[in-house]
């Protein structure tokens, strides 16, 4: 999607960031899950923070709520300092969360789930949601799909029409259909001035949805860009099915790194233009063609290197 | 702010409505035998050992107020009641945020405090429907038989135990928020309840450790003594209620301040 900004290094312009993070550090022991992150999400945008399993997305999802306390730096939410237990309490009434796992009181049924929540922040938008995502309402959440848990959430993360949504890897468990209605509806919600702090490990979600991303990796953030930046430096994954088998030499040019040839099938990543790897390949006799996104991983191995230390 | 109140009292109902089913039990067969081995207490009370009767806190067995004291408070109440309360303490704070409950609890705007007492005032479903059901039906039960209860002392044995379970569950809560593993915390806080008794039991018997008894929240709850001697010792139920307050404020003051 459209990233707003032109110059991505800098901070979008915008008066008060409903999230800034400034150092934010959380050490377990000798474990660092978050280390020293910075970063700021302006109003109104969906902000993709991104990284693989394991990287430190839902510590700092559980910093910004409050949830443990960040062993040095600071961060703010809707102008509440996190270290502030009163203020962060209070700007909570504007913040929708949904968890990676979602601990529901599973006697009750969503219904009861829903009346609970709405007692302690209001429901005003849940009719309205609950045309979109259907949770069958009227059963216990033990009997509950995951993906039925998924939306469950979803309507509670937006049912009291927050501010700032914290959406810590919205789309697991939801099938591919729930998962556009979620992504169409995360940008009206952006377009209706709504902020979206939107966690995933899967690139091409982000791609889809997001106007800037935060990659973070061993908790360190290592990039902080537009999506469109991420797409040109991320390349794609490339298999080619030849005729024949075809001399690696003569085949791979400077835009194809990781060049992997057996027998007749050759693997690559092409980090050039789209048009010039076509005019390339129809030299060669091909009987196949697969072009795809790249794995974040891969991403991770090209462009920031093994090693994340800042 | 009443919404976690509300859900944690809904989910106390079963658990208060079993216990008052099995006292319920409990009661029908003592009553029952009560007639038949009334005329034998004395054999009994002279078979045993005096500190076997020290120790369960045990009078006057041949009368009907003796006997339920003996049989249905000393044990029952006093210590598996008490364990009920412990093990629902402790499992709070610890099986929500072992479970994640508690990350989206927090996500609204409710504080922390907020969240612990709301969890603990909850506790008024099984005191309510323990303290209300089980002594009505011990009057009926003894009417049944053609005995009778003195209303106030049956009143009060249930009234100045409150406190006392309070105290039970408050250790239970403590351990709630000190200890991640939810089994972990139900298992401590059970048999710290029990040990607790077991060592006031103990204190009683040897004069050595009389003293130690004094640490216990069972020494401040003598149903016995309401019962047979009609003593009411609210002073002790003081005790009781504050320790119950100064365990609840240590839950609290942990609960605010560490990661969950």
């Amino acid at each position: 999607m459209c990233a707003q900004t032109e110059t991505l290094d800098t901070e979008p312009d915008r008066g008060a960031a409903p999230i800034r993070l400034d150092g934010l550090t959380k050490r377990y022991g000798d474990v660092t899950a978050n280390d020293a992150v910075s970063f700021d999400v302006g109003a109104g945008e969906i902000f993709g923070y991104l990284g693989p399993n394991g990287a430190g997305k839902t510590t700092t999802i559980r910093l910004l709520l409050g949830l443990i306390k960040p062993t040095s730096g600071s961060a703010e939410v809707l102008g509440a300092d996190i270290r502030d237990r009163r203020a962060l309490t209070d700007v909570k009434a504007d913040i929708g969360y949904l968890p990676d796992s979602l601990g529901f009181e599973e006697r009750l049924t969503g219904r009861q789930v829903l009346d609970y929540f709405a007692r302690m922040r209001g429901d005003e938008r849940r009719e309205e949601l609950l045309e979109l995502f259907r949770p069958p309402l009227d059963k216990r959440v033990e009997t509950y799909s995951h993906g039925n848990k998924r939306m469950l959430g979803i309507v509670q993360t937006f049912m009291h029409d927050p501010d700032l949504v914290i959406l810590d890897e919205p789309t697991s468990g939801l099938d591919p259909l729930k998962q556009d209605r979620m992504h169409l509806f995360l940008e009206e919600e952006r377009d209706a001035g709504k902020t979206v702090f939107f966690s995933s490990h899967v690139l091409s979600e982000v791609q889809r949805v997001c106007d800037r991303v935060g990659i973070i990796r061993d908790g360190a953030l290592v990039a902080l860009e537009g999506v469109d930046d991420l797409l040109e430096r991320s390349g794609k994954d490339v298999r080619v099915q030849l005729a024949a088998p075809v001399d690696e030499e003569r085949f791979a040019t400077a835009e194809m790194i990781d060049v992997e040839a057996v027998d007749r099938t050759v693997r690559f990543t092409y980090t050039g233009e789209p048009a010039a790897l076509l005019d390339h390949l129809v030299q060669f006799e091909i009987e196949d063609v697969d072009i795809g996104d790249p794995q974040l991983d891969e991403i991770f191995k090209h462009y920031y290197g093994n090693d994340a230390e800042e | 702010m009443t919404a976690i109140l509300r859900v944690e009292s809904r989910k106390r109902v079963r658990g208060s409505v079993i216990l008052v089913v099995v006292f319920a039990l409990l009661s029908a067969l003592y009553f029952s035998m009560f007639p038949g081995i009334q005329a034998e207490m004395d054999v009994i009370e002279e078979a045993f050992p005096a500190y076997m009767f020290d120790l369960f806190q045990i009078e006057e067995l041949h009368t009907i107020e003796g006997f339920i004291a003996a049989e249905i408070y000393s044990f029952f109440w006093v210590l598996l009641v008490a364990i009920y309360f412990a093990y629902v303490g402790a499992g709070l704070i610890s099986s929500d945020v072992r479970s994640r409950k508690m990350d989206l609890t927090l996500s609204n705007p409710v504080s922390r405090e907020s969240v612990v007492l709301q969890k603990v005032a909850a506790l008024w479903v099984p005191l309510i429907a323990l303290n209300v059901g089980v002594p009505i039906i011990v009057y009926v039960g003894a009417l049944v038989i053609g005995e009778s209860f003195d209303p106030v002392a049956l009143a009060m044995v249930h009234l100045l135990s409150i406190p006392y379970l309070l105290v039970c569950a408050g250790i239970g809560v403590v351990l709630s928020v000190v200890v991640d593993h939810p089994r972990t915390a139900r298992a401590v806080a059970l048999t710290l309840v029990a040990v607790l008794w077991l060592v006031d039991g103990v204190s009683r018997v040897d004069p050595d450790y009389e003293r130690i008894g004094a640490l216990t929240p069972s020494r401040y709850y003598d149903q016995t003594a309401i019962l047979v001697h009609e003593e009411y010792a609210l002073g002790d139920a003081g005790i009781l209620l504050a320790a119950f307050l100064a365990l609840l404020a240590v839950a609290v003051f942990v609960f605010t301040r560490r990661d969950i």
